[in-house]
């Protein structure tokens, strides 16, 4: 299941996160399945895009792979070894390797210290460093990420929103990681200063060989910046591939319509857009079989075409709908695509033709 | 992997060089202090606060002198004066400035003495209170759970007793007690007494806080750097919710004065004989039906204007630290 590279830096397997709730009193203890089940896997000096509406479950992986959140199943093997088995004493060392950046560049920076403190943080816990040392490596990593080293005494709400953001790198970078989690590094910026921010991490790639795993929301970003791109729904992976495989030639129904959802500048095309029916259900109960069948375009379309007890009846939004019986019975496995074995996908149809497949982006 | 080739304008908003570089940056407190010193409401209570200050060190240096002085300077116990009781406030000599109670002692040196007294237990009990209450609520808050429930309902219990009735008490168990060589019948055991039950407030305020930074990504970042929970605790959490911590002390510093007025009133404070506005109200109490006013008018203007100064104070002191005022 581990695609291309051969010997990657972060393999993730069965990863399950699930999160505690009791309902009343005396309610029975139930799950919050934020993340049920993702496989992935991180080549080094290579970028996984990881995308997905909110709630999917993608800020939620980055944060159980750096060990920030308990799993409650699967394995995380870093660099060959299984950040779930390691005792808390070596936990140490290992987050030296591993970092993480933050979506908020206001609430990821302690209002009370000063950049320098900030940036030095990982040095203290790490390197044993004198004062003066920790002073130098600071400017340096200020002036690396493209601030002056003079901003060292200054505080985090004397910056702008894409200089904080720098200061945030700073500090991930501050260790020498081998990996960073970039958890919507760009997000919450605008758009002249996401690509500054972008064109940073990927010179820091570039120099460093740092692996990232970059979190987003934005294809347009995701695009641009990785190698290979999962796509997340209801905490699962529905669809892996190589960049331009991917954008080119998705062939998962909410892969689809997330691309068609991209925004694009020509009125022609706004037609093409895949609305999907009903909200993201809830992680508490995902729905049995496939967990998108209840929003999903290509079963509907596909039923008209199948027989009597191949089909179902199925109520959502208040409205009800046919879809195909094995989308709500049997849950489909990510696997590769006919002919195309670095193309993961999890869909029991993702071969068929679909008529609206227009929106798959043109070249 | 290649350039993003967005329209990108040349540096501009994102690296505002226009910062001044030579200058140290604002910190948060600094800017606090700042709006805190513009504000002249604040620095009036201020000063009057400090003036109180003053009197009560007066008193204390005054205290210590007669005490040591081998009789040369009589206390303020000994300064009776029968053949001038009961006598109203005139100009004739400074210490009837305020007129003279039942046995001819100076009113005015009565309540500079009292001053001494509000504001030492404002003080003491303050300093027991707001550090014990942003401990615990540091922790309860930070580690949740288990620990969270036990300070909780240690809280909740405290709370459910009306504080007077737990004040009474607590004075009759410290009585003839002796703790670390002090004597917790007298005025240590109403600090210790007071600083046990008010630090309910801050405990709350400071749980609640923590719960919400402990949640935020900063916070998340030094879990991620490898820092243990209580180096967290220690660089992280307390930092960001001291100015509650100072703030509550300013109120809190008020209620003690005024539990510790009640108890004197109630002769459960300070040992009988020692002048304090409480037990100078308690006094007075009878005199007032004969008309002799004076006593019980200076106790309680001086009680209202510290009391008044440190309400406005610390109303501007949370006005100064909020962070909602500022965009952090």
């Amino acid at each position: 299941m581990i695609q291309q590279s051969d010997n990657p830096i972060l393999a993730v397997k069965g990863l399950k996160t699930y999160f505690p709730i009791r309902r009343g009193l005396l309610g029975r203890r139930q799950w919050v399945r934020a993340v049920d089940g993702v496989d992935l896997a991180v080549g080094r000096g290579r970028t996984l895009g990881l995308v997905g509406e909110s709630g999917s479950g993608k800020t939620t992986v980055g944060r159980t792979i750096l060990r920030l959140l308990p799993a409650y199943a699967g394995s995380i093997v870093f660099d060959g070894r299984d950040v779930l088995a390691i005792p808390p004493g070596e936990m140490r060392a290992l987050r030296k390797r591993m970092q993480i950046i933050f979506q908020d560049p206001v609430s990821s920076l302690d209002p009370r210290m000063t950049v320098g403190d900030i940036v030095a943080e990982p040095l203290c816990v790490h390197m044993g460093m004198s004062r003066r040392q920790r002073r130098e490596r600071v400017s340096q990593l200020l002036d690396r990420v493209g601030l002056a080293a003079g901003y060292a005494t200054r505080y985090p709400h004397e910056f702008s929103g894409g200089q904080r953001q720098r200061i945030g790198i700073a500090r991930a970078l501050a260790s020498g990681p081998d990996f960073i989690v970039c958890d919507e590094p760009v997000s919450a910026l605008d758009v002249s200063v996401q690509a500054q921010i972008l064109n940073l991490l990927s010179d820091l790639q570039d120099e460093l060989g740092i692996s990232y795993l970059f979190i987003a929301h934005n294809l347009a970003v995701v695009e641009h910046f990785a190698d290979e791109v999962a796509v997340m729904y209801l905490g699962k992976i529905v669809e892996l591939a190589g960049r331009d495989d991917l954008y080119a030639k998705a062939v998962h129904p909410y892969t689809r319509s997330l691309l068609s959802a991209v925004p694009r500048p020509d009125p022609a095309r706004r037609s093409n857009w895949v609305r999907l029916s009903g909200e993201t259900p809830s992680p508490v109960n995902p729905p049995a079989g496939c967990p998108f069948h209840p929003r999903c375009p290509l079963t509907r379309q596909l039923a008209g075409g199948l027989g009597p007890n191949q089909t179902t009846q199925i109520i959502c939004d208040g409205r009800p709908a046919m879809i195909a019986v094995k989308c709500c019975t049997s849950q489909p496995v990510l696997g590769p695509l006919d002919g195309n074995p670095a193309h993961l996908h999890a869909c029991h149809f993702a071969g068929a033709n679909y008529s609206r497949s227009d929106n798959a982006r043109p070249a | 992997m290649s350039q993003i080739n967005l329209t990108v304008n040349p540096p501009a908003g994102d690296s505002a060089q226009s910062l001044d570089l030579a200058s140290p940056g604002r910190s948060l407190w600094g800017d606090a202090m700042r709006r805190l010193r513009r504000d002249r409401g604040a620095m009036i209570c201020f000063a009057i606060i400090c003036f109180y200050v003053l009197l009560a060190l007066t008193a204390m240096t005054y205290e210590m002198v007669s005490e040591n002085s081998g009789g040369s300077i009589p206390t303020f116990q000994e300064t009776c004066d029968f053949a001038n009781y009961y006598k109203p406030p005139t100009t004739e000599k400074v210490k009837w400035w305020l007129g003279t109670d039942w046995s001819g002692k100076s009113v005015l040196f009565k309540t500079i003495l009292g001053a001494k007294v509000s504001l030492t237990v404002g003080l003491m009990a303050n300093l027991i209170a707001v550090p014990l209450g942003m401990l615990l609520g540091a922790i309860a808050g930070y580690f949740g759970r288990r620990i969270d429930d036990v300070i909780t309902w240690l809280y909740s219990t405290l709370s459910s007793i009306p504080g007077i009735i737990l004040l009474i008490a607590m004075k009759f168990a410290f009585k003839n007690v002796h703790f670390l060589g002090l004597d917790l019948s007298g005025i240590h055991g109403i600090y210790i007494a007071l600083g046990v039950i008010s630090w309910v407030g801050t405990c709350r305020l400071v749980r609640a806080e923590t719960m919400k930074i402990r949640e935020l990504d900063y916070v998340v970042a030094a879990r991620a750097v490898g820092r243990s929970d209580m180096a967290i605790l220690a660089r992280h959490v307390l930092p960001n919710v001291l100015h509650i911590g100072i703030i509550n002390f300013s109120l809190g510093f008020v209620g003690a004065v005024h539990a510790e007025v009640i108890l004197s009133y109630l002769g459960l404070g300070v040992d009988v004989g020692v002048p304090s506005w409480g037990t100078m109200i308690n006094g007075a109490r009878n005199d007032l039906m004969s008309g002799y006013w004076w006593e019980l008018a200076s106790s309680v203007t001086a009680m209202f204007f510290l009391v008044l100064a440190l309400n406005i104070f610390g109303d501007r002191l949370r006005d100064a630290f909020d962070p909602k005022l500022k965009n952090v």
